[in-house]
């Protein structure tokens, strides 16, 4: 086990360096001289020049790059050209948000997903089967924005059932009726994708030996399809969840955006079409870093319900 | 851990020859799924192809006296909120968000493709490569959409990029999975034997047997490409205004959803109707071709 992790953590740190060299590229093309800028319109070239040593511009690009890598790990990203606020002040309030957005959504989907999967195998061949297989299908191939415009179209605007815009504030502080609506739409996209491979790995367990003792044994057939089928059958999904990992942070940047939802997500789009490229390096580093961070969870989880992996 | 499971998923034996070409469309046919799916993409296709002549209008031509009407017998889609055709506007905007599709869809098959034969062929290379391709997956695609769009500007480039980047790493892991199954032919080794050169053996022997897979594999992947693409127009990162993307049109349609919805449904809906055209008829090449890349 502790094999697995440090060879994932061996293979996490150079995309970590490539995830810090894209940011600091964000940093390059600012498309003015920032040296300029600060000295101001009619400063003469040896203020410039000055400057230019001062924020260490003329050194060579490796040696600026170390010492962004050094800033960052200070936890200064520098400062939002648009809000003038610390762009890591910024990502700390954006954070909450984006956490709560995804994990609502995953309380809508991996429940739901597990269940329709597991109906449609157990009904293997049947109308269940068949209508939940379509609909899987068809929730896969909706784009993320299809569902949130229903949604806001609908539930939002026309029965104006549920608000659809802003976030009132921490779930537990009334702030639920405002995360439904977006965490419905990212989760709902996710229920496809997990359904299916719950129905095809808990197919695979139902014909294996061990469940055919549990039967013979005269268990009853739900605690033989729980305990024995779908346990076993997670191991797959788990590993699906993490593969859908980067599916599921795309599409909270779109629904941010759709529900004007605070997190990271809108606050790195904000950020780009206003080229405000601090915040951008800021919240894109962020985002890379959780997506980094799932991965290695998922890793850890899999192995912790497949121990035959460490073993391997 | 994840990378074991995928590289199973596609430790293919080498398809049998060139698969029976005319076998492959019989079945497909016989499968009503299937040939629906196939029927209705080769009519969008068609209708991308042919947009300069089948639109009822010019999709630019703007006439604010005909804003946002509903769709009737002469605009069927209705007009968006500068009085544009709505329908004409959709048939451009599929004919971008098909390119934006199929470009990254090739490019990325074809990049990660040869990584992962080479990676299977030359033993030296194949830490590297997987190692490579590790990174790459550690960035999700809007992500790296987003970042090319911040470094060099929004566009379709940015967005072409962005969907390479999405499709090399698990081409790369399914092309060498599949790649280091053939590996291990006997008839790879007798090729070697008689002296055939590196080259030969890589594209004849090696690349030949692979291709089934790894093209089921990019079928499979073209609608989920498509989304990502059509994410990213939609999130303003693609196609510029006035350029028709079915992404970007939806995009539009949204800030006039309450008095006109069929300004954003409709664009979303046909991107709805080319994924699910798409991931059905990739469904039914998997089951014909290589049933072993389910998942």
């Amino acid at each position: 086990m502790g094999q697995q992790i440090v060879h994932r953590l061996l293979i996490s740190f150079p995309a970590l360096l490539g995830v810090l060299f894209l940011c600091f590229c964000l940093l390059q093309v600012v498309p003015a001289d920032p040296a300029m800028i600060i000295a101001g319109p009619d400063a003469k070239a040896e203020t410039i020049a000055a400057i230019r040593l001062e924020l260490g511009l003329d050194r060579s690009i490796p040696v600026q790059f170390f010492e962004y890598i050094m800033r960052v790990l200070r936890g200064d990203l520098g400062r939002s050209i648009i809000s003038n606020r610390m762009v890591s002040e910024e990502l700390a309030m954006t954070i909450g948000p984006t956490v709560e957005l995804m994990l609502g959504a995953m309380l809508i989907a991996v429940p739901s997903g597990l269940a329709f999967g597991t109906l449609a195998a157990v009904n293997r061949g049947r109308l269940a089967d068949r209508v939940i297989m379509a609909c899987s299908v068809a929730g896969v191939s909706m784009p993320v924005f299809f569902i949130g415009l229903i949604l806001i179209q609908y539930v939002g605007f026309k029965w104006a059932l549920l608000p659809f815009t802003g976030r009132t504030g921490p779930v537990w502080d009334g702030g639920l009726p405002s995360l439904i609506l977006p965490a419905t739409t990212l989760g709902l996209v996710l229920i496809g994708p997990i359904a299916r491979l719950t129905r095809t790995a808990v197919l695979e367990v139902l014909g294996a030996d061990f469940v055919r003792t549990a039967r013979a044994k005269g268990l009853r057939e739900t605690v033989v399809i729980v305990h024995h089928a779908l346990r076993n059958a997670m191991i797959p999904v788990v590993t699906l969840i993490g593969l859908q990992a980067a599916f599921l942070l795309g599409g909270a940047v779109v629904t941010e955006t759709m529900f004007s939802w605070p997190g990271v997500g809108r606050l790195a789009v904000g950020a780009i079409v206003s080229s405000d490229f601090p915040t951008a390096q800021g919240a894109i580093m962020i985002l890379a870093i959780a997506f980094l961070s799932i991965n290695l969870l998922v890793d850890v989880l899999y192995v912790y319900l497949d121990p035959r992996v460490a073993r391997r | 851990m994840s990378v074991d499971v995928l590289d199973s998923i596609a430790v293919a034996e080498p398809a049998t020859g060139a698969f029976a070409r005319a076998g492959v469309l019989r079945r497909l046919a016989r499968d009503r799924v299937a040939a629906g799916a196939a029927l209705t993409l080769s009519l969008i296709v068609l209708a991308a192809l042919l947009a300069p002549w089948i639109a009822p209008y010019d999709p630019y031509f703007t006439d604010l006296t005909k804003a946002m009407q509903a769709p009737s017998a002469q605009h069927w889609f209705g007009t968006d909120n500068t009085g544009r055709d709505v329908l004409s506007r959709v048939i451009f905007g599929t004919r971008a968000t098909l390119m934006l599709g199929l470009v990254g869809v090739i490019v990325g098959g074809l990049i990660g493709g040869a990584l992962g034969i080479f990676a299977a062929y030359y033993r030296r290379l194949d830490g590297w490569i997987m190692r490579l391709v590790d990174v790459m997956l550690a960035f999700p695609a809007i992500l790296i959409g987003l970042a090319v769009a911040a470094i060099f500007g929004a566009g379709l480039t940015a967005v072409v990029i962005a969907l390479v980047v999405a499709t090399v790493p698990d081409v790369a892991r399914v092309a060498r999975g599949a790649a280091v199954g053939v590996m291990g032919q006997e008839f790879m080794e007798a090729g070697r034997a008689v002296g055939v050169t590196d080259g030969a053996l890589i594209w004849r022997y090696l690349t030949l047997n692979c291709i089934s897979t790894i093209f089921v594999f990019l079928t499979l992947r073209f609608g989920q490409i498509i989304l990502i693409g059509s994410a990213l127009g939609f999130l303003g990162m693609g196609a510029q205004p006035p350029t028709a993307e079915l992404g970007m049109m939806a995009a539009q349609g949204r800030d006039f959803l309450f008095m006109a919805p069929h300004i954003a449904t409709i664009p979303s809906c046909a991107i709805f109707v080319i994924v699910l055209a798409a991931n059905l008829l990739g469904d039914a090449f998997r089951d014909v071709l290589d049933p072993r890349l389910q998942t």
